[in-house]
Formats: structure tokens, C-alpha cells, sequence
């Protein structure tokens, strides 16, 4: 019985009788150190593996495995795209029918007015082949002559907001490279800028890294295009006396400087102009560009391999 | 839990992981998309716990930014800690509470926006906040939407185990 003075668990606590011995790593503790050595190994290994790709995003082993690994999931890949594709099909047939009255009206209207320029530029081309041989005119590369499309499917989409970036199902086995131009039928959609044995990423007109030197059609003014707010184009360094309207077409400039060769050859369709601004304030014209192009439901592209010679 | 769990969960995850790079990164309602791999693996971190979840994170992380040719890693990293945090919220609070799948889906969808953020943030690249801002919304509603039925399916192929396989921190005295 314990003393007076003395409480309880002072009592308990002073009794002489032999505990068993703690074991220094009890199952709950165990497993406890057991979870947060695998969370570590794992935050470890997906540091480590970001790091070597970040440090050589386009070379090395790691890349190869990488390019390896993406072939041997694209069978599931077109797998589960075959699977979607009636309900995909079925969406844009609907989708298409709602829009095809007032579409039907626009593109009477736009195809009078391009059956009138065909002619024109058809007299005016001819003209200038001829001049061109005549005068023995030297001229860099131009689209479409001395490129081979490879065409291809587009295997995977941004995966984010953050991603600009598809993969296309053609890589160094189709003779792309890197900074090949990638177009569709409407017009450019962006550059490769990763390569793998049989498949390629390309970087589009709206990642932040992507600058195309573009030109007016109408008034040969010049520009860079580049991204805009959210996923919009812009034609950039326009100087403001220079004339840029509404509804003028742009395509890529091409080479100017053979010192400084372009990546892309002249005459690529990029865009309309949508909008033309002035500010007080800023050094350049803002203008905004509509992209031929369909940036976010790519199917299908063609990447621009030169031909030998050219 | 048994290796053949572990398999399980894994399948899972490879089909979910397909079937967002191939089909759902092109729907977008609203500036958002829909992500199933995200809510997989909630409902497997949820059922298994933290270390599942953690590594379900890692190999679905993974199988994205290969498929995508991405920057390898890069998912892996965030779904790992995502996928973590996800495993010891079941394990200890969230245990047998019909509303957890839903507290997480809604919860997670946001951190996985802004910790994917962060990451492009620390690797100098440009990552504008505006457009994750304006999208995560509409991806969070998707993601409820497809809450339940994965949450489900994940149930009935991963049947709940006995809590006292759970590790936890919390001993009671007495």
C-alpha cells in the first residue's frame, strides 16, 4: 500500500517488479518507418529520373529507354483511340450538323472569293517562274517545293495547362529531325523538338518557347508570331506605323539571312489576322492572330522533311 | 493485402493511365478536362493505403510521362505524393466515411493542379497560372463525376481490408 505522501502513479512508477523489454522497433513504429522509406525511395527515384531527363531532354540513355517504352505502350494506345473513336466520330457529326447551316453560308461566300484570286495568282505565278528563270534568281527553300510529308497520327495530347506538346507516331526511322516544321492540311502547327527512334514531340505555335518569323501576304509587313494570353497567337515586333489589317493572311518568312538560316521554309500558312490594336504605351502594333490550324484536335499531321538537294 | 492486390491495383492503373493520354486529354469542358488516372488513384490509395497509393502514384506518373514523352518524372513526382497523402488520409480519418472518396477527389484535383504548377514553377519553366485557375473548376466537377463509379469499380476489385492492416500513428492508451 503506498504511503500517504506518496500518489499513485509515483507508486507504480517506483515498483520493483521486471517489465518485459521494450523491442526498440515496435509493428506500428516498423511499419510507420517502413511507409515513409518507400515514400522517400520513391520521391528519390522520380527526382533522380527528372533531373537526368531535364539535364539531357534529348540524347542519352535514358531518352532511348524512354522512346522504347512509349513504342511498346502504343498499342494500347491505338487500342483505346479505336475503341473511342465511333463515340469521337459520332460527337463531331452532331457537333458538325448544328454549325453546317451558318458554316455553309461563310464558305460560299469565302470560295467565290477565292475562286477569283486563284486566277489571279495562277497568271501571276506563271509570270514569275518565268522571271525567275530569266533572271537565274537564287531563293532559298520554299513550301512546298524540296519537302517530303511524312505523314502521321498524332499519338498523344497535352496531358496539362502546362503542356504544349503532342507526340506524333514517326520519329528517326521516317527521317525527322529535329526543328522539323509540322503542318496539317489547313496550315503550320508547330516544330519537332525531341526525337526518338519511332516517335517525335512537337512543340506547337502556342508553347511558350515557340517563336515563327511570319510575313503580312498582302502587305509583306513582318513579324514574330508567338503565344498570346491563354492559347491565342500573336504577331509580335510589328513596328506601328507599319500596315496591318483585319483579315490578312499570314505565312512564315522564311530565310532572309543565309547566315542565320529560318526553320521553316517561306510560304508555310499560318493564320489570319483578328484583330489589330494600338496602345500609347506599348513599342509594337498588338495584333491577334486566328491560327488556320485547329491546334486542339489534331488527328492527323505531316512533318516537313526536306529532300535531298534541297 | 496480398501481391495479387497489388497486381490488381497496377491494372488499374495502366487502364486508367491509357485511357487518359490516349481519349480524355482532348475533352475539355470550360477550360477543364476530366482525370481518371487522378481519381484511380484515389480510390486505390483510399482502399490500400499510403504505401499503394504512393507507389500507384509513381508507376502512374510514370506510364503518363512516357507515354506523352514528357519530362520523365515529372507526374510521377507529384502523383507519388499526391497518391501518399491520399493513403494516410484513409488510413486514419477517413476510414469508412462515404464521403472521403468525394473530400479527396475535390481536394486532390486542386494540389495536383498547383503541385504540378510548382514543379514547372522550380524548373524554370513558364507555367501561367491563369489557365489552371480558370480550368480547375470544371475538372473538379468532372472529377466528381467520375468519382462514384471508379470509386466502385475499384471497391468491388479491390474488396476493403481489415483496418489493423492499416498502419497508423495513433495508439490509444487504456
Amino acid at each position: 500500500m503506498a504511503p500517504p505522501n506518496r500518489s499513485a502513479r509515483v507508486e507504480v512508477l517506483g515498483s520493483s517488479v521486471q517489465r518485459s523489454r521494450s523491442n526498440a522497433y515496435p509493428s506500428r513504429s516498423r511499419s510507420a518507418l517502413v511507409r515513409r522509406l518507400v515514400l522517400a525511395v520513391l520521391v528519390l527515384g522520380a527526382l533522380a529520373l527528372l533531373t537526368v531527363s531535364f539535364r539531357s531532354p534529348t540524347a542519352g540513355a535514358l531518352h532511348d529507354v524512354q522512346g522504347a517504352a512509349s513504342s511498346a505502350l502504343r498499342p494500347f494506345q491505338i487500342a483505346a483511340d479505336r475503341v473511342a473513336r465511333p463515340f469521337r466520330d459520332a460527337y463531331r457529326w452532331f457537333d458538325g450538323l448544328t454549325k453546317a447551316k451558318s458554316q455553309n453560308a461563310v464558305l460560299r461566300d469565302e470560295l467565290r472569293t477565292a475562286r477569283a484570286q486563284a486566277l489571279a495568282y495562277r497568271a501571276a505565278a506563271v509570270k514569275a517562274q518565268n522571271l525567275e528563270r530569266l533572271l537565274n534568281y537564287e531563293q532559298g527553300a520554299t513550301y512546298p517545293n524540296g519537302f517530303r510529308a511524312v505523314n502521321t497520327a498524332v499519338i498523344s495530347f497535352p496531358s496539362g495547362p502546362f503542356t504544349k506538346q503532342i507526340a506524333i507516331a514517326a520519329g528517326a526511322n521516317k527521317g525527322i529531325k529535329l526543328n522539323t516544321p509540322v503542318v496539317t492540311g489547313d496550315g503550320l502547327i508547330g516544330r519537332v523538338t525531341n526525337v526518338f527512334s519511332k516517335t517525335a514531340v512537337v512543340s506547337l505555335l502556342t508553347d511558350p518557347d515557340s517563336y515563327v518569323a511570319a510575313r503580312d501576304l498582302k502587305t509583306g509587313v513582318r513579324g514574330v508570331i508567338r503565344h498570346g494570353q491563354g492559347n491565342t497567337l500573336i504577331l509580335d515586333q510589328v513596328p506601328k506605323q507599319a500596315t496591318v489589317k483585319k483579315g490578312d493572311r499570314l505565312v512564315t518568312d522564311g530565310t532572309r539571312d543565309a547566315r542565320y538560316p529560318d526553320l521553316y521554309p517561306y510560304g508555310i500558312p499560318i493564320g489570319t489576322v483578328s484583330s489589330v490594336g494600338i496602345q500609347d504605351t506599348a513599342s509594337y502594333l498588338q495584333v491577334q492572330v486566328a491560327s488556320f490550324a485547329d491546334l486542339g484536335s489534331l488527328d492527323s499531321v505531316a512533318a516537313l522533311v526536306k529532300t535531298k538537294g534541297s | 493485402m496480398s501481391a495479387f492486390d497489388g497486381v490488381k491495383a497496377a491494372a488499374l492503373l495502366f487502364v486508367a493511365a491509357i485511357v487518359q493520354v490516349s481519349i480524355l486529354t482532348q475533352v475539355h469542358v470550360l477550360g477543364g478536362g476530366p482525370d481518371l488516372l487522378l481519381v484511380t488513384l484515389v480510390a486505390v490509395a483510399l482502399l490500400r493505403g499510403s504505401v499503394f497509393g504512393a507507389a500507384g502514384g509513381f508507376f502512374g506518373g510514370i506510364l503518363v510521362d512516357v507515354a506523352t514523352l514528357g519530362q520523365l518524372g515529372l507526374t510521377a513526382l507529384v502523383l507519388t505524393v499526391a497518391g501518399y497523402w491520399i493513403g494516410r488520409y484513409g488510413e486514419t480519418t477517413g476510414r469508412e466515411r462515404a464521403h472521403a472518396p468525394f473530400l479527396s477527389v475535390a481536394v486532390v484535383t486542386v494540389l495536383y493542379g498547383f503541385g504540378l504548377l510548382l514543379v514547372h514553377f522550380v524548373l524554370g519553366e513558364r507555367a501561367p497560372a491563369g489557365p489552371l485557375v480558370r480550368g480547375l473548376g470544371p475538372a473538379m466537377l468532372l472529377n466528381l463525376l467520375l468519382a462514384a463509379p471508379v470509386y466502385g469499380l475499384a471497391r468491388r476489385l479491390l474488396r476493403p481490408v481489415d483496418r489493423g492492416d492499416f498502419a497508423t500513428e495513433v495508439q490509444l492508451l487504456g
